[in-house]
């Protein structure tokens, strides 16, 4: 798990995959009261202007967390995630998401990280970048 | 109903007020785990977020929900099925008696949300206030688009701050 003794600028994440299937999707759908047609009916995606069916942004903005949170381990703090969506994550995509440190800080006694996020699909499609912010957990 | 996407000076007038509140019914720990179900799927979830004895002997001392867990969905106590109907996303500014311009699609677009490290637990009855912040006119892919910042704050039944979420929608 990642500690102040243990990471350095340019660590990179490791990297959090996913399919972009309705097996995914609509298990989201139904933990989040989240049914927008365009998120399973390719007819209403495209009439939007879309390819295809798409996923939930809050979803796409839950595997950061999740990635993160796999990194830090339970005692780390999760203090900011940023995330804005630049092309739809397409039904039948994989979805990966990674993130590399860009800074470590001390602030209010704790350490800080800063990392720059994203996720791609498999044909190099940037479908989103982000930033984060969390406090790494004192292992002294 | 205004026909342009373009931000009139009612739509700038109710920037920064409250236009409601919701308050969540006690979240319940499946609530926790169908979220963590959801999210880490196919893989299982950290146990932090299903198996109340490996959470009672955490630091945490239970099982709490990820960060960005949200205590709203499918009914709240506030506003409840016997009220008035709330406006949807799109049409936030009818709840402060403004028209919202007519648009084709929705989209959201951007997600910053800032975290206090409070974090949300099974029983818990949590808050949220909700405010437009911002609106911006781009050109995108899509024609024309309205950007509306919509703001999100969450505190839980002592009045300790949860986070705080930047949604930012575009209309077109």
């Amino acid at each position: 798990m990642a500690s102040p003794d243990t990471i350095a600028v340019g660590d990179e994440l490791p990297a959090f995959v996913r399919e972009g299937t309705v097996h995914h999707w609509n298990r989201f759908a139904a933990a989040n009261c989240e049914f927008a047609a365009h998120h399973w009916d390719d007819e209403v995606a495209r009439h939007e202007g879309f390819p295809s069916a798409f996923a939930m942004a809050p979803l796409q903005h839950a595997y950061l967390h999740a990635m993160l949170r796999d990194w830090l381990g339970e005692d780390g703090r999760i203090v900011a995630v940023a995330i804005r969506l630049r092309s739809p994550f397409l039904r039948g995509r994989t979805l990966t998401a990674g993130g590399r440190v860009t800074g470590i800080r001390r602030e209010g006694g704790e350490t800080l990280a800063d990392l720059d996020l994203w996720e791609t699909d498999e044909e190099g499609t940037s479908i989103a970048t982000g930033t984060a912010t969390v406090a790494l957990p004192d292992r002294s | 109903m205004p026909d342009e996407m373009r931000v009139t000076d009612e739509m700038r007038a109710i920037v920064g007020k409250v236009m409601r509140e919701t308050v969540s019914y006690p979240i319940a720990v499946s609530d926790i785990r169908k979220w963590a179900v959801a999210v880490y799927y196919p893989e299982v979830p950290p146990r932090l977020y299903w198996d109340e004895d490996y959470a009672a002997r955490s630091r945490w001392g239970g099982i709490v929900a990820p960060e960005d867990f949200n205590p709203f969905a499918w009914m709240t106590r506030t506003p409840s099925p016997d009220d008035p109907p709330v406006s949807q996303t799109a049409f936030s500014e009818r709840e402060l008696g403004v028209e919202p311009p007519r648009h084709r699609a929705l989209l959201l677009t951007e997600i910053r949300a800032t975290h206090s490290g409070v974090r949300m637990r099974p029983g818990d009855v949590i808050r949220s206030t909700h405010k437009i912040s911002g609106y911006f006119e781009r050109e995108g892919r899509m024609g024309h688009m309205l950007y509306t910042t919509l703001s999100h704050e969450l505190f839980n039944q002592r009045d300790e701050w949860i986070r705080t979420v930047d949604s930012v929608f575009a209309r077109y």
